[in-house]
């Protein structure tokens, strides 16, 4: 056979421009990164991590098992799109073996095979002919489901659609017709030489019936050009667009298993997690800032979008509530809110050797004692927190050393989440050394902010850090206190921070079903919403907090619950502000059934 | 004749003269965050302070002198803010000032 066709050239250059600047970006990316994500990817490439990411790679590129979990149309549009392509690939492969033995084809040869195989074939497998369309149906319908989606992204479930860039409206535009064409060239090459599959054959045979030949031997060439042209201009605009997800995911899925992470210092590896985005727009509707605020162009898509083109204005980057509901649901599992905070600090870090100087020789804690109590500045605005504490630490026999009784350095959370991470290690040493000195063993804080930056960000070896609903149930587990349990009922709202933050779910909930009765909100635990009232948001206003913190309100009591109960001062004074009933922490709840 | 030292003396004029002074960044602040303007000078935001508990650091003064166009010095005083947001829950005017500080140590830079 011959492969020598001149409309065969539009997608060979586009095949091969799409290969050349995705190699380059890759290795670009890989020299980049820092020696120990190199030691990292050495350590973990020869072991079960990578056996493990073959199956990932399988399950969420091809598969896409947790779009399918989020809306079943969606995912099904995303996997047949995904595995039909690739499975036309495989077969494909598959078909000219069988055809022709082992005899060389160019890779053009296998994409255009009909073309060139269906003049001198002479004998058909139908089972191929039957696969290949086959597959091609599946893609045909991934294609139509997403024009759907263009109109109303309803019909897919989801409420929103992401709003595109030109390369990606330029790429998609030739996406669209890729498959549409290859039917058509596929049907009218039936029509005039046989062959094809239930699909292209029978419509073939119904084209030869109803159109002179004439016309359709004058249509053979022009389809193939234009199937050959939309897959090279596809391949062309491929890199610079958000199909770049299609193959960054794979590297992806093998670094993040080798235990790659973003941190708060951005780095090479951010641009695998960046530009893996597919811009599938399910973060979009997780967002309160949107459902709520409606305000658009801040989520994560958009922010990831805009990072990637170098178009990422400071508004946008500081207009979010760190909540993590929308890493919740990303189906490709990107670290959203640490991409967040590195950009953040890039755009506003000012290292300053002098800052903070006048923290030297400050320690204003009192009482002594094994276990250390950090209340938090936000607990010393709602001391009626602090006061429940103390009471239970009494109650509990325990000495405590009180951390920051008389005023304190802050955790330096706030400030990191402000993006200036120099200065908040400067509060961070601070404060250890302070741990330290008073050789505390068990560090409790009813600060679930402060919790998070304890347990991430501090180097506390040999000292146990606790929120204090931890600390509580421990102590309830083991009898040092006893409750008698009121009838009032309470829904827990889960805060950001020590929810999707910390992973601490359980032990709010223990506490409180010892002293009241529990009760759930639909949107509870890893899907909890966040009050509004976050330190990480710059933007947005106290009325538009107060609007987050009324519809959040409104959604807690649907539980039938009479009461709210949280665990952190911030939501409950963020909450409290929006509705009339009680909202109490789990500390003050514990302190008033105290036996 | 030598002056009594009592141990106290008359203190420095603080006359601020609105004329003279350069209100452009000023300006410029308060476009960007108009709610500013809203201030009603009670120094809540003061009280509650972090920084302002354990230094001389005075939020209501620095941003009122912001205002008035004085900057000198600011910057710097600013730098001791740890933004915790105390200030931001305790504002009756439901002022932003996390932002406050942040928009003012932007456009002012280092004075
Ligand atoms: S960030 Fe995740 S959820 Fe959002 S568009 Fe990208 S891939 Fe989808
Ligand atoms: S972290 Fe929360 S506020 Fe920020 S983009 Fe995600 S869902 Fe929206
Ligand atoms: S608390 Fe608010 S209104 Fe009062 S001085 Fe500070 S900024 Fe102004
Ligand atoms: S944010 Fe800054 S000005 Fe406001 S209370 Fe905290 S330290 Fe003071």
């Amino acid at each position: 056979m011959i492969y020598l066709a001149p409309f065969t050239y539009p997608f060979i250059i586009g095949a091969a421009f799409m290969f050349l600047i995705v190699v380059w970006k890759y290795a670009m990316w890989f020299i980049d990164l820092p020696k120990e994500d190199v030691q990292k990817i050495k350590k973990g490439i020869f072991s079960k991590a990578t056996l493990y990411s073959v199956w990932e790679i399988f399950r969420e590129s091809l598969l896409h098992v947790r779009i399918f979990k989020r809306s079943l149309p969606l995912g099904y549009m995303h996997c047949s799109l995904a595995l039909g392509w690739f499975m036309l690939i495989v077969v494909g492969w598959i078909e000219t073996i069988v055809y022709l033995g082992n005899s060389f084809v160019p890779l053009y040869g296998h994409v255009f095979f009909r073309f060139f195989a269906a003049p001198v074939l002479t004998e058909h497998f139908w089972i191929l002919d039957f696969l290949m369309d086959f597959f091609l149906l599946i893609v045909l319908s991934g294609v139509f489901l997403a024009w759907i989606k263009r109109f109303s992204s309803r019909l897919v479930g989801i409420r929103r659609t992401t709003k595109h860039v030109l390369t990606d409206r330029l790429a998609m535009s030739f996406l669209w017709f890729v498959f549409p064409l290859r039917l058509l060239s596929e049907t009218v090459t039936a029509s005039i030489y046989g062959g094809g599959g239930f699909l292209t054959g029978s419509l073939g045979e119904l084209f030869a019936a109803f159109l002179p030949s004439q016309l359709l031997s004058s249509l053979l060439m022009p389809f193939w050009w234009c199937y050959s042209i939309s897959l090279g201009g596809f391949f062309c605009f491929m890199p610079f667009s958000r199909y770049m997800h299609i193959f960054t995911e794979i590297p992806l899925i093998l670094l993040r298993n080798w235990t790659l992470r973003p941190t708060l210092d951005e780095k090479s590896y951010d641009k695998f997690e960046i530009q893996a985005c597919s811009r599938c727009g399910i973060c979009i509707d997780e967002c309160q800032l949107q459902k709520v605020l409606g305000i658009e162009n801040v989520q994560s898509v958009y922010f990831l979008r805009d990072k990637r083109y170098h178009m990422l204005r400071l508004a946008t980057a500081q207009n979010c509530l760190m909540c993590g509901r929308c890493q919740q649901v990303c189906p490709v599992g990107i670290n959203l809110n640490t991409l967040r905070l590195s950009t953040r600090a890039i755009m506003r870090n000012i290292p300053s050797e002098q800052r903070y100087n006048y923290f030297n020789g400050i320690d204003r804690s009192c009482g002594e004692g094994r276990v250390g109590y950090f209340a938090g500045c936000m607990t010393h605005l709602t001391p009626k927190i602090k006061i429940s504490m103390e009471k239970i630490f009494k109650a509990a026999g325990e000495d405590v050393w009180y951390a920051d009784s008389e005023g304190s350095v802050c955790c330096g959370r706030p400030l990191m989440l402000s993006g200036e991470t120099d200065a908040a290690r400067k509060m961070i040493k601070f404060n250890e050394e302070l741990f330290r000195k008073h050789k505390i063993t068990t560090l409790v804080t009813s600060c679930p902010i402060c919790f998070r930056v304890f347990t991430e960000q501090y180097n506390l070896e040999g000292i146990t850090v606790l929120h204090h609903t931890q600390y509580i149930a421990s102590i309830l587990r083991s009898g040092r206190i006893a409750l008698s349990p009121e009838e009032c009922s309470y829904v827990y709202h889960d805060p950001c921070e020590l929810g999707r933050g910390c992973g601490v779910y359980d032990e709010p909930r223990e506490v409180i079903s010892r002293a009241a009765n529990l009760m759930e909100c639909s949107q509870n635990r890893e899907h909890a919403l966040c009050c509004g009232g976050s330190l990480s948001n710059f933007v947005i206003d106290d009325f538009q907090q107060q609007k987050i913190a009324s519809s959040v309100v409104e959604h807690l009591l649907l539980s039938g619950a009479e009461r709210i109960a949280t665990a952190c001062p911030l939501c409950r004074k963020t909450l409290s502000r929006a509705t009339e009933r009680r909202v109490m922490d789990i500390a003050e709840i514990v302190s008033e059934r105290l036996t | 004749m030598a002056v009594k030292n009592f141990g106290f003396s008359i203190s420095r004029p603080r006359t601020i003269d609105m004329d003279k002074n350069n209100l452009r960044k000023s300006n410029e602040i308060l476009r960007e965050l108009p709610e500013l303007q809203a201030c009603i000078g009670c120094g809540s935001c003061t009280a509650s302070c972090s920084a302002g508990l354990l230094t001389q650091f005075n939020f209501r003064k620095m941003h009122t002198l912001v205002r008035r166009g004085e900057y000198e010095g600011v910057y710097k005083e600013l730098s001791k803010c740890m933004l915790c947001g105390k200030c931001r829950m305790v504002c009756p005017r439901n002022i932003n000032t996390r932002k406050v500080v942040l928009l003012i140590k932007r456009t002012l830079g280092d004075f």
